[in-house]
């Protein structure tokens, strides 16, 4: 905070000439060029985005001439027939849903728990935890030994939560939360301990509801990982019934991929570079709905002014 | 950044394979990496199959007839697992490292077959296949001959055809329309890639990222190698897959002495590089095939694009006809295999099969597995697995023929790809039919003298990684052409000098005349 | 830190750590046992243990390259590059969405800049060709511009010049949206007072940007930064594997070590000489998040990560 009251006050003797009401007022030049650099940045992500959707609709013999269509022309859903008449796609949807829901909840307790506790400095515990919480971050046993852990002793072939588990607590999120935690004013929590409130309780009814945004951002991380995640479910997961949505997907594309290469019986072509595009599209479908939830968060705000009132 | 957070492991899965620990030892378990025993509650009625690729459509109702009849049969059942393509090499090692218990895989050279037969995780099958009725009569006596390593056989080979060679699928349409008619040498493939290119504005040739090693310096012949198609008569090795070829001695059997040597010394390779140069600078091949995947350039055939298209003796290629016609109503492809002398040309052949079904040791009945190898060779079963119902997923066309009916497409090469039984398709072209049926017949070829040589790159290991790094940076743009032949060649040279080409080359030369001895 | 707290409140409050503490012994810290491999000559039937011990051979296996040098100083400027270019790129985004006020246009902007990084590697790839080589590998969408312009076109995919921007360009595209978010959060935490001490001064929009939002922004910079020191020697495999392949014109500037390792041994597939690797790399990330947290604490303690 102190690098923020001496900038507001060398601002003063600065431009101290007019004391307009600057917020509500016209548009400033930086505004502008906000606008507009955003704007520009919305167009760079925008056109590839349309690109793929309309290229998902688009017949595969003309794809595979030009790559690319911006509209869908000739009109076509082989891709996404291909797709959606999978068997397990239905339990697909259910088995990515139990566990990005699950997964994230439990993620988003247990890294808050442990940000919380590194971010408060307290002597002995929170610079060793964050040493411990950072180490995994670098080394890393390798496959074979996560492979015999989670098959072998805790036998969680099969289960949902050998996707959950093995990707509980993210280092990465973990530092970005307690960076957020130690943003928190310190005289707040120090006025709830005058008024006797004790440590844990200061984490449910202050900290935590004072840091919203970054919960929402941790969570929203966590879900997106989850929902992405196939590789883990490839490793324990054997029964096709089981797979979740990324694996399914991931098979799917693989297996297109490679039976150009290898014989199949089947006298069939597959809409390569259509599929591509449209499973780029299922994944990325449910995610953007649920991205608004996420940002009201983040968008909005929370001003501390009014929590403290 | 992201790479740091827990996707970060499936990203970076393949390097994170590193660890090969057993846990068991470090929680003071005894070290005991085979978990087999803790799962035998399920008993051994069930096998455990590792299939490659994704289950076909409907999947679950053809395994519960096969279950259905494999338990009055036998008394058992089979629950395939299967494992996406792009995962199955990583996959089916952890598999065996981790010790489980599953009963058979598809393994190959190309996958770990080498490391596994070394470190005994297979079981051989050579004195077994006699006992199995059914599979002994699928499997030609010279099949399992030629594929024996050191002596032994590590798995049932599955192959639909005797041998295997790679030619071209050409589009005949194109072919009539410039007054080229059929075609069958190289040079009048060339004329047709030159008129392709002026007068129809197509790609003559597809080639994707995952074929430059095939175009010049490979065994039988390199694709695009009109020495090798005139004289098809070459034996080439490489420790490992994407390494550097040595071509060695066709007298060695009576020299006693394999002599191998670097392909840039054997004759033909450097005309032909300079021939792919030219190709590449003509605009007779895609510029962009180091960056290009295989299934691309098929819908680009499949959508009349390009003109030439890689094609195996496995009777499929006249699948991409339906697809095909869809965009030019009036196309025709033709498979085209340029030899001198045709079909009289007697090229060498390894015959090598490019699949294999192994045992794993470690199974929880071999016997079992073996019986279902047998059963699957039986035709009514091998049908039902590998087509489906008849009637409903497909139906007989002629004797040798069957019509798809539907979506259901099996891996048969994992599990029941036997010659005899083996149908061909519906739409097979007569070119391709006419070639296949070349395949079948052991008579068509010559030995290859090193057929069965498969060498072992333990000795060279870190020569020939170092090796396989600098081919894939200095050999890949030669194969194709993408750079000046006598420039490239002199970096590569370099570069794998520096690598240990020499160590590589004294223990190529070792290995192969020790072979030859053993002969 | 004003208060002190006591010795047993902070036990108390040390149990919110116990669960994450237990997901890291079991998942990370006991399977880290398996990196004994990078010593070891692994011999699948023997398992870990019984596999003979080698020293430090396998260590050697990537240094006796030739090319080692080049692949480390391609790997360091490839992820400095990255790291200076996504986190530049999510702080302007994340300033300039926070001087947005239309709530729409903003949750747009927001929901569509984040989009990019769910669009996988492999698709990105071939979104590059259409850009750079158009489907037969001459023309693209650039070089047609270029031509219109009548500018020489360039033969992108054998041209390894341009490549460290091409894929720094792909990072901020990938990855922008993705930072903007974090820094997004730590604005909005930003208290209003802040603001309207800034207002009363009449200080302009672009002024409490730079000397107010961007000075609260550096706690949470600075972590992004010293976590990402850590990981400067693994490449950016995914997407550059998919991108690049085995195009080898292009290695001279966009061979990493990961990308090498892979390429190397993906035939031998070697566990020992793979663990030697990661373990370097791991070493080398350690030693370098060391050094950038001591100098961190000098500086700044307060935005100290440790």
């Amino acid at each position: 905070m102190t690098t923020a009251t001496s900038t507001t006050s060398s601002l003063a003797k600065a431009a101290g000439r007019t004391a307009a009401k600057r917020r509500t007022g016209g548009w400033e030049p930086f505004t502008v060029v906000s606008v507009i650099g955003v704007a520009l940045f919305m167009l760079i992500c925008l056109i590839p985005f349309w690109v793929i959707l309309s290229g998902s609709f688009t017949d595969e013999q003309t794809l595979a001439g030009k790559g690319y269509s911006l509209i869908p022309q000739p009109f076509s859903t082989a891709a996404y027939k291909l797709i959606f008449t999978g068997p397990t796609l239905v339990s697909a949807y259910v088995a990515s849903i139990f566990i990005t829901v699950v997964g994230t909840v439990l993620a988003l307790s247990i890294t808050s728990g442990l940000s919380w506790v590194i971010a408060r400095r307290l002597p002995y515990v929170s610079r060793p935890l964050a040493i411990f919480a950072y180490i995994p971050m670098l080394f890393a046993g390798g496959l074979v030994p996560l492979y015999l852990l989670v098959t072998q002793y805790l036998k969680l072939q099969n289960s949902y939560f050998a996707v959950i588990l093995p990707l509980l607590v993210a280092p990465f999120l973990v530092f970005i939360q307690v960076s957020a935690f130690r943003q928190l004013p310190e005289e707040i929590l120090d006025s709830a301990r005058v008024d006797g409130a004790g440590e844990m309780q200061i984490f449910f009814r202050i900290g935590l509801p004072l840091s919203k945004p970054i919960l929402a951002v941790v969570g929203l991380f966590y879900a997106v990982h989850y929902w992405n995640e196939w590789f883990t479910a490839l490793l324990f997961m054997s029964d096709i019934h089981k797979y979740p949505l990324p694996l399914l997907l991931q098979n799917l594309i693989s297996n297109v991929t490679f039976s150009q290469m290898l014989p199949t019986a089947a006298e069939q072509s597959t809409p390569v570079y259509q599929l591509r595009l449209a499973l780029t599209v299922v994944t990325i479908g449910p995610i953007l709905l649920a991205y608004p939830f996420a940002q009201r968060y983040f968008v909005k705000g929370i001003t501390l002014g009014a929590t403290k009132g | 950044m992201p790479a740091t957070s827990p996707a970060g492991l499936s990203r970076r899965g393949f390097l994170a394979a590193g660890g090969g620990l057993s846990l068991a030892a470090m929680l003071g378990l005894s070290g005991c990496g085979d978990s087999s025993s803790s799962n035998s509650g399920k008993a051994a009625d069930t096998l455990t199959l590792l299939l490659p690729g994704d289950a076909p459509t409907g999947w679950d109702a053809i395994l519960a007839k096969v279950n259905e009849k494999l338990k009055n049969d036998l008394g058992f059942t089979i629950a395939p697992q299967f494992v996406a393509w792009s995962n199955y090499q990583q996959q089916s090692l952890l598999k065996f490292t981790a010790g489980e218990n599953f009963d058979t895989a598809l393994q190959a050279r190309w996958l770990n077959m080498i490391q596994l037969v070394a470190s005994k995780s297979l079981v051989p099958v050579d004195g077994l296949i006699s006992k199995y009725p059914n599979l002994s009569k699928t499997l030609d006596p010279q099949l399992l001959e030629q594929n024996k390593w050191s002596g032994k056989l590590y798995g049932i080979p599955q192959v639909n055809s005797a041998a295997r060679f790679h030619h071209f699928t050409v589009r005949q349409d194109l072919a009539d329309k410039l007054g080229i008619g059929e075609i069958s040498t190289f040079d009048q493939l060339e004329k047709f890639w030159y008129d392709v290119k002026q007068k129809e504005k197509l790609t003559p040739i597809g080639i994707s990222s995952n074929m430059p090693d095939l175009l010049v310096a490979f065994a039988p012949v390199g694709w695009l190698n009109q020495h090798d198609w005139e004289n098809p008569h070459v034996s080439v090795q490489t420790f490992s897959g994407g390494s550097l070829p040595f071509y060695l001695a066709q007298d060695g059997k009576s020299t006693g002495s394999a002599k191998p040597i670097p392909f840039w010394e054997a004759p033909g390779v450097l005309d032909a590089l300079r021939k792919v140069r030219k190709y590449y600078l003509d605009g007779i091949i895609n510029k962009d095939a180091l960056n290009v995947d295989s299934s691309t350039i098929g819908s680009q055939f499949e959508s009349g694009r390009i003109a030439t298209r890689w094609a195996m003796t496995d009777g499929l290629s006249s699948q991409a006809l339906t697809p095909l016609r869809k965009a030019v109503p009036t196309a025709q492809i033709a498979n085209v295999v340029p030899l001198r002398g045709g079909k009289d040309a007697k090229p060498n052949q390894t015959f090598q099969a490019d699949n294999f079904v192994v045992l794993n040791v470690k199974g929880r009945s071999n016997e079992r597995a073996m019986q279902l190898e047998d059963w699957v060779s039986i035709k009514e079963n091998h049908d039902l697995l590998s087509y489906g119902v008849e009637g409903t997923d497909w139906k007989p066309v002629g004797t040798d023929k069957f019509e798809q009916l539907s979506q259901y497409s099996f891996p048969g090469y994992a599990l029941c790809w036997r010659q005899k039984l083996e149908l061909k398709i519906k739409g097979i072209t007569p070119t391709e039919e006419a070639w296949f049926d070349w395949a079948q017949k052991y008579d068509n070829f010559t030995l290859d003298p090193y057929a069965s040589f498969v060498p072992d790159v333990t000795p060279v290991k870190r020569q020939d990684s170092q090796v396989n790094a600098a081919m894939t940076q200095y050999g890949n743009p030669l194969w194709i052409g993408a750079v000046d032949v006598d420039k490239g060649l002199d970096n590569l040279k370099k570069a794998v000098d520096k690598a240990g080409l020499a160590d590589l080359q004294a223990e190529m030369e070792k290995q192969a005349n020790a072979y030859l001895k053993g002969q | 830190m004003s208060t002190r707290t006591s010795v047993r409140s902070s036990l108390w409050l040390g149990l919110l750590a116990v669960p994450a503490v237990a997901f890291f012994l079991v998942f990370s810290y006991a399977p880290m046992a398996g990196l004994v491999v990078a010593f070891k000559e692994f011999d699948i039937s023997k398992g870990l243990f019984g596999s003979p011990w080698n020293g430090l051979d396998n260590f050697r296996y990537f240094f006796a390259s030739g090319d080692a040098q080049r692949i480390l100083l391609n790997t360091i400027v490839l992820n400095v590059l990255f790291l200076a270019a996504t986190l530049a790129a999510g702080v302007t985004l994340a300033i300039m969405l926070n001087e947005i006020r239309g709530r729409f246009f903003k949750r747009a902007a927001q929901s569509t800049i984040f989009f990019p990084y769910f669009v996988s590697p492999v698709v990105i790839a071939i979104m590059l060709q259409v850009l750079l080589s158009g489907p037969a590998g001459d023309g693209g969408v650039v070089n047609d511009a270029l031509a219109g312009f009548g500018l020489p076109t360039v033969s992108w995919y054998t041209e390894p010049g341009p490549w460290p921007w091409i894929l720094t360009f792909v990072k901020i595209w990938q990855l922008g949206g993705y930072m903007s978010v974090i820094f997004l959060a730590a604005i909005t935490s930003i208290p209003e007072d802040v603001y309207e001490a800034g207002q009363i001064d009449g200080a302009s929009r672009a002024q409490m940007a730079l000397r107010i939002t961007l000075p609260l922004l550096k706690p949470t910079a600075a972590v992004l930064l010293v976590l990402g020191v850590g990981r400067i020697f693994y490449g950016d495999f995914g997407t550059i594997y998919a991108i690049v392949g085995d195009n080898g014109t292009l290695f001279p500037t966009t061979d990493v070590i990961d990308t090498y390792v892979f390429r190397s041994l993906r035939q031998i597939g070697d566990f020992g000489t793979t663990a030697a690797i990661g373990l370097f790399q791991s070493v080398v990330g350690f030693v370098l998040v060391s050094t950038a947290v001591l100098i961190q604490r000098r500086y700044s303690k307060e935005t100290s990560l440790l």
